[in-house]
């Protein structure tokens, strides 16, 4: 229908324009703005920005200087919510969604919007809501420990406890949206599949091992992948919960980001932690699509 | 096929369950509505002993440090107009990369599909320094702009019309109408649910964002509800949990009414994302 000639081209060039121009500004320029800034000593503050080369990056690998630390105790805070997390956040939201499923058609709706709600909160909610549950006096969970005569846990201001209240309050948070997927993938695998296996005797585990997981692999490979990025992206729940303690047990690599970027004004060291965390998770994302593939 | 008793221990289970997740924010309504005194004294009162609203007095009209109201005009501002643009300009490149005979038509889809693998903290800082430098730090513009270069809606909304049969367009052309007027009232009537799940997507993804406002905000005026909230919490709230589960209680009531109104379209829009 269209030809081919220039004046259309032009016209159908117009649609492009606008999203080209917000992805250029918004998104291509920071990307080498970014990588520029992380080869300058790049201080907030002042106008004069001296260019070191790929002096930032060395100072991270240089086990004598504080950025060393800065980034490599922050990325094995932020690595362990994401190993303490995933795995819930996956289990958890395929039980809720297998759970939601098996209920009867009547009611499924009601449980999946109450499993669903919390979704609507906002981080800092979630985490006044989750401190005030936690405190360790008058916090309502030690309050029933109590009652059961457990005695009380401080569970924002020691480890182990620290990071299962962050999980917990992550999970209570977020576990609707995984949920809601795997209700999504659940609903479409074959009802022939399910009979013949009944028909062939097998179990209800055997079913779910044999036919449930294989037929939803693509979708727990999304929700793997999606739930490793956001836990990877953790900072509202430990800046809020646990300020990052005790010490800085649950201070995360994007609160050392932020603080080396803001606080200490080192925008260039925060830049190069920044494009080095972005090639870590970039780097997983790609190992656990493969991984998953070569299963098959 | 399902057992009675097995229908009902399963139904149990499922209302346990239930109670978790409500039990939060059911405790969070309770403190708002105590004494800080009675909150803070031992024993589980689901019940206030006294009923008091002079938390959300406080918190609504008592202050000036929290203008609540604003915060959450503020997000809704923000959220809308920041999911309007992003539906403008989403729509219309996904239909030109899918149907017309746009230039560097296949470097353009792959370079877009490409960022969807960028993560988002490499273009934070540059982001800030680049506000930084066009003096638009604590506007609407720093809360608003960024969202609309993530290319998820491009992608999702180019699938839909590449899958979208060519005859209906094909029809409106050759009646004389020309790309703009076919895309207006033929193709954008037409992929309807699709903008409203990246709509409601979008809408969310702004709302709850939480650490690029927070940073690019600094006036109590120019906060979001969720910035303002956390700002509390660190300042003058810490210790009154009435006013700041007033607060919270004020934030969240709406939101989760509207979610329960809107997830049914939620939950259809992610079956129409093909997210699976």
């Amino acid at each position: 229908m269209t030809k081919s000639s220039w004046k259309s081209k032009l016209t159908s060039s117009l649609f492009v324009i606008p999203y080209l121009l917000l992805f250029i500004v918004f998104l291509l320029i920071p990307i080498g703005y970014g990588a520029w800034m992380s080869l300058h000593n790049w201080d907030l503050l002042n106008p004069v920005h001296e260019f070191v080369g790929l002096k930032n990056y060395q100072k991270i690998f240089d086990p004598n200087s504080y950025l060393n630390d800065l980034f490599f105790e922050g990325l094995k805070n932020t690595a362990q919510f994401v190993v303490y997390s995933v795995p819930v956040l996956v289990a958890v939201g395929l039980g809720l969604a297998l759970l939601v499923n098996t209920l009867p058609g009547k009611i499924r709706g009601i449980f999946r919007t109450v499993y669903f709600i919390p979704y609507a909160v906002s981080v800092s909610v979630v985490a006044i809501i989750w401190l005030w549950l936690l405190d360790t006096n008058s916090g309502l969970i030690n309050q029933y420990l109590q009652k059961l005569n457990v005695p009380i846990i401080p569970w924002l201001t020691d480890l182990p406890w620290a990071w299962i209240s962050l999980v917990k309050a992550t999970l209570w948070w977020t576990i609707g949206f995984n949920m809601v997927i795997f209700i999504n993938a659940l609903n479409d695998v074959s009802e022939e599949l399910y009979e013949a296996g009944s028909l062939d005797g097998a179990s209800r585990w055997q079913r779910f091992i044999h036919i449930t997981l294989p037929s939803i692999k693509p979708t727990m490979l999304f929700v793997v992948i999606t739930s490793t990025i956001a836990s990877f992206n953790i900072y509202g729940q430990p800046y809020l919960m646990t300020r990052g303690g005790p010490g800085t047990e649950t201070k995360v690599l994007l609160m050392n980001i932020v603080d080396e970027a803001f606080k200490q004004r080192q925008l260039g060291n925060a830049a190069a932690m920044s494009l080095l965390m972005a090639l870590i998770m970039i780097t997983i994302s790609i190992v656990q699509f493969r991984i998953s593939n070569r299963k098959e | 096929m399902q057992s009675r008793s097995f229908k009902i221990s399963i139904s149990i289970v499922a209302v346990i369950i239930g109670l978790l997740f409500i039990v939060p924010i059911l405790w969070m309504l309770a403190t708002s509505f105590k004494t800080d005194q009675e909150a803070f004294t031992a024993g589980i009162k689901w019940i206030p002993e006294v009923f008091t609203l002079e938390n959300y007095q406080y918190t609504l009209v008592g202050n000036s440090d929290t203008p609540v109201m604003k915060w959450m005009a503020n997000s809704l501002f923000v959220g809308i107009t920041g999911t309007l643009i992003v539906l403008i300009v989403d729509t219309l490149a996904a239909y030109g990369l899918a149907r017309l005979d746009v230039p560097f038509k296949k470097l353009l889809i792959s370079i877009f599909i490409g960022s969807l693998m960028i993560p988002w903290v490499i273009t934070f800082l540059p982001l800030y320094m680049e506000f930084n430098v066009l003096g638009l730090l604590d506007t609407y513009a720093v809360l608003i702009l960024p969202y609309s270069a993530n290319a998820f809606g491009v992608f999702l909304l180019y699938q839909y019309f590449r899958g979208f049969p060519k005859e209906l367009e094909e029809a409106a052309f050759l009646d004389g109408a020309n790309k703009w007027q076919v895309f207006v009232r033929v193709v954008l009537p037409s992929a309807r649910p699709v903008i409203w799940t990246l709509a409601i997507f979008t809408f969310m993804g702004i709302y709850n964002d939480f650490l690029w406002p927070l940073v690019t905000t600094n006036s109590p005026e120019m906060r979001t509800i969720t910035t303002g909230i956390a700002i509390m919490q660190q300042g003058s709230f810490v210790s009154s949990p009435g006013r700041l589960m007033a607060l919270t209680s004020i934030a969240t009531i709406p939101a989760v009414l509207l979610f329960i109104i809107g997830q049914r379209s939620f939950i259809k829009g992610v079956n129409q994302t093909g997210i699976k």
